[in-house]
């Protein structure tokens, strides 16, 4: 008696201790979708399975995650999906830049990116404007220069015209007066193929995409497409504004964001299980590896961030003569 | 020569214990997931990514490469036995192969598979390893125009694939292109035919329609012609468990076809492996001797494609392993596991690296041997489902149909669309349509009208692209010559019956 009751007390102790304790802890039970947009192999994806990887050799979680891939009209399908998951603490999208995009510009698109739960960006993804070793273009002034006094003869390949590479291409014709056009090619690899094989003049080469063609002696870089020098880049070549064009560059970011409606204690949850993320020794190096940048903004000051990102594109979008449906 | 000395180191690191271990897991999973409808490589590679972290490098790419050649040995097993193609390079493999099945040569069929995909995937091997640079600069000399007369070239193979109404071939094509078109064009960012369905965004999923029309429509076929259908007699013996000497005989070009037309298709960024597939049956319709008998179970029918899509793996591995350059989904992914691993893909990699590259290559002989020597005795115990009586056998490959569908994308649209092919392609049948030329046109008419656009916005609208570069200029002669053939095979023909019949005279 004496014992049950002893029992029925430290009970009633822990459970009181622990009730307040969940509702603020709230922890993860069982494997959480992660939502990308692109396939297997593609830029998102790749993204997503690094953060993954990461997350489970430093242990950060107690449950799997998986990768969800939802390809179609861009990002159209992906927030789709993540919209109908409407309050599931389980499910989770990484977004990039073209979430913004393709709402503003897509017809069927119904849902955006802001009506999501802001989670965390994580990344802003730098990128070098590229030409071939033995091009004749030294600077980006070169190839501009260029594509003023021979309108639509230099090429650029790219993927869709909503492509942060495109989004670029798009500012700098509006305000330098040059004319050339975008070539679209569905895969980076048919995009490098053209440029190595001389087929057309110029890409845009994200950060993860530039492997070892600098190193090889096969492409050069023209640019850095940031607003500063980035560490990982090659120390000689200049940013785009001090290549003499100043222009806002438009971003790559990635990030985390999950359903509408997501509980307040999980999406608390899963930021300060990506503010722990970028803090590992595991992140930092993946981030210099893949020549990144990490940034992480949180919540709040992520919704702003989104906000003002959307009114940038759009006005990138108008000045490319791109119809912006909303 | 630095290939003989690197391909030695590579069989010293391709023969350790445990890379040897991971080759033979990869070959046995690729033939396991081959075989299951809707899981294709490039998932699977996805799926184990996060498990190979902890591996060796070169052990894991050694294996998740297994996975990707492994995966087209497994494909043509259900395209012969059920006409139910397992991978999208396998699709073609269903017109000859069941048929082959069906006259009581399910065994043969399945050996002929096995052992095209052998010859051609060490032929595409091979090639890799010791011309791996030239053929790298052959394959950047190749840019939209070409591209376009590659696939202007596959489409005039529909002449060969016609069946006896050219007007009724003609709208099948039609049907097939335009189905290409559905989904978010590339080039505008806009929705096409998408009729506000948002799950039509990404397009149509080439295995609803390939199961849907070949698998779905055979089963309703035979269903509604049950009481002719008899349970396939199944020899039995070795003798009739693999292929005869005639019909390896008549396989010898096919073999040679699909081992050249494989790798460089392969080789070419955004081809791929089905687009490979189909020009290599075209191309052994097209020289065949008799062409008529094509899709009624001819051997060589079956071993072109089936040696096409497994050439090809050693074409597309090519440009990623030379130029750091991912052809497709498959490569994409191989990428970015080497990527994650800390190895860097690109033109260093072969003397930086040599046991990676060279230790890959030299796996995949031991691969393509391990796989032969694999699905070899596994022919036996695969021609058993066909003694699975038919009401016991239809409704699971159903099942396995709809899960096929779904499990691509997740999205219960996609049985919809599986089911509407289904009835299109019985109704085809019925009405007296070739179905073949629908699907050649779905797996060109994408491509194809990429290359077009492309070709254009370079030139600034200026059509004389297409025609004024050397490679393209070929391509379009072979076209115009194959659209010709069947006309000038009717003048010869006739030729020589006067020839015959002029001494008489």
């Amino acid at each position: 008696m004496n014992i049950v009751t002893r029992l029925a007390a430290a009970a009633a102790v822990a459970i009181g201790i622990a009730a307040p304790a969940a509702a603020q802890d709230w922890v993860p039970r069982k494997p959480v979708s992660v939502v990308v947009h692109t396939g297997p192999g593609a830029g998102s994806d790749v993204f997503a399975r690094a953060v993954i990887n990461i997350i489970d050799k430093e242990k950060l979680a107690p449950v799997r995650f998986v990768v969800v891939n939802k390809t179609g009209g861009g990002s159209t399908n992906a927030i789709n999906f993540t919209t109908s998951k409407d309050g599931d603490d389980y499910t989770l999208a990484v977004y990039a830049s073209n979430w913004t995009t393709d709402y503003l510009v897509q017809k069927d698109a119904t849902n955006s990116l802001q009506g999501l739960t802001p989670i965390a960006n994580l990344i802003f993804e730098p990128a070098l404007i590229m030409v071939r070793a033995d091009s004749p273009f030294k600077s980006l002034k070169d190839f501009i220069d260029s594509a003023k006094a021979a309108p639509n003869m230099r090429k650029q390949a790219g993927g869709t015209p909503l492509g942060r590479d495109a989004m670029l291409r798009h500012v700098l014709v509006a305000n330098t007066g040059a004319q050339w056009p975008l070539i679209s090619f569905p895969g980076g690899g048919e995009r490098i193929s053209a440029l190595l094989g001389g087929h057309v003049d110029t890409l845009v080469l994200d950060g993860s995409e530039i492997g070892d063609f600098i190193e090889s002696g096969k492409l050069r870089a023209l640019a850095q497409v940031a607003d500063k020098r980035v560490e990982s880049f090659p120390a000689d070549v200049p940013t785009i504004r001090e290549s003499g064009y100043d222009i806002p560059i438009p971003l790559q970011p990635r990030g985390v964001m999950g359903p509408p409606n997501m509980s307040k204690p999980a999406a608390e949850y899963y930021r300060n299980l990506l503010a722990r993320l970028v803090e590992t020794p595991s992140w930092k190096q993946y981030v210099r590896e893949a020549r990144l940048e990490s940034s992480f903004i949180a919540a709040g000051d992520l919704a702003a961030f989104l906000e003002k990102f959307g009114d940038s594109t759009k006005s990138a979008l108008k000045s490319a003569n791109i119809e912006v449906v909303r | 020569m630095d290939a003989i000395y690197g391909l030695m180191h590579g069989f010293g690191v391709a023969l350790m214990p445990a890379n040897l271990m991971w080759c033979f897991v990869g070959c046995f999973l690729g033939t396991i997931i081959g075989i299951i409808p809707g899981l294709g490589p490039s998932a699977t590679i996805a799926i184990l990514l996060p498990m190979t972290f902890n591996m060796d490098p070169t052990g894991g790419i050694i294996m998740l490469a297994g996975i990707y050649y492994g995966a087209k040995y497994g494909g043509s097993t259900t395209s012969i036995l059920l006409k139910m193609p397992g991978e999208a390079s396998s699709v073609i493999s269903c017109l000859d192969g069941y048929e082959m099945a069906r006259k009581g040569r399910p065994g043969p069929a399945l050996g002929i598979a096995a052992i095209s995909s052998f010859i051609a995937g060490t032929v595409g091997v091979v090639l890799l390893s010791f011309l791996a640079p030239p053929i790298a600069a052959f394959a950047l000399s190749f840019s939209s125009p070409e591209y376009f007369a590659l696939m202007v070239m596959g489409l005039s193979l529909v002449v060969l694939l016609a069946g006896d109404d050219v007007l009724k071939t003609l709208l099948a094509l039609l049907v097939g292109l335009w189905l290409a078109s559905i989904g978010t064009d590339l080039f505008t960012a806009q929705a096409r035919f998408t009729f506000g369905q948002s799950a039509l965004l990404g397009g149509i999923e080439f295995m609803s329609l390939a199961i849907g029309v070949f698998a779905i429509a055979e089963i309703l076929l035979s269903v509604e012609a049950r009481e002719k259908v008899e349970m396939l007699k199944i020899p039995k013996g070795l003798r009739n468990l693999l292929p005869s000497r005639e019909e390896l005989k008549a396989c010898r070009f096919a073999f040679f076809n699909g081992s050249v037309t494989g790798f460089i298709i392969g080789v070419l960024p955004g081809a791929g492996s089905t687009i490979a597939s189909f020009v290599s049956y075209g191309i052994e319709k097209a020289v065949s001797r008799h062409p008529e008998r094509f899709g009624t179970g001819v051997p060589e029918g079956l071993a072109a494609p089936e040696g096409a899509n497994n050439a090809d793996t050693g074409g597309a591995l090519l440009p990623l392993l030379t130029l750091g350059i991912p052809g497709g989904s498959s490569t994409a992914i191989l990428m970015s596991a080497l990527i994650l691993w800390g190895v860097k893909p690109g033109p260093l990699l072969m003397t930086q690296q040599p046991d990676i590259f060279w230790g890959l290559v030299a796996s995949m002989y031991v691969g393509n041997i391990a796989l032969l020597i694999m699905n070899l005795p596994l022919i036996g115990v695969f021609t058993h489902i066909l003694r699975i009586p038919l009401y016991v056998l239809y409704p699971i490959i159903l099942g396995v149909a709809i899960v096929g569908a779904y499990s691509v994308s997740g999205n219960m649209v996609d049985v919809g669309i599986l089911v509407g092919f289904g009835l299109m392609g019985y109704g085809m049948q019925k009405l007296g349509f070739p179905t073949s030329p629908l699907i050649l046109g779905f797996v060109l008419g994408d491509a194809m009208e990429r290359a077009l656009r492309q070709s254009l916005s370079m030139s600034n609208g200026d059509p004389t692209i297409l025609v004024a570069r050397p490679i393209s200029a070929v391509l379009f002669v072979m076209a115009a010559v194959i659209l010709l053939s069947p006309l000038l095979r009717r003048a010869f023909a006739k030729r020589n019956l006067a020839a015959a019949s002029a001494p008489h005279s």
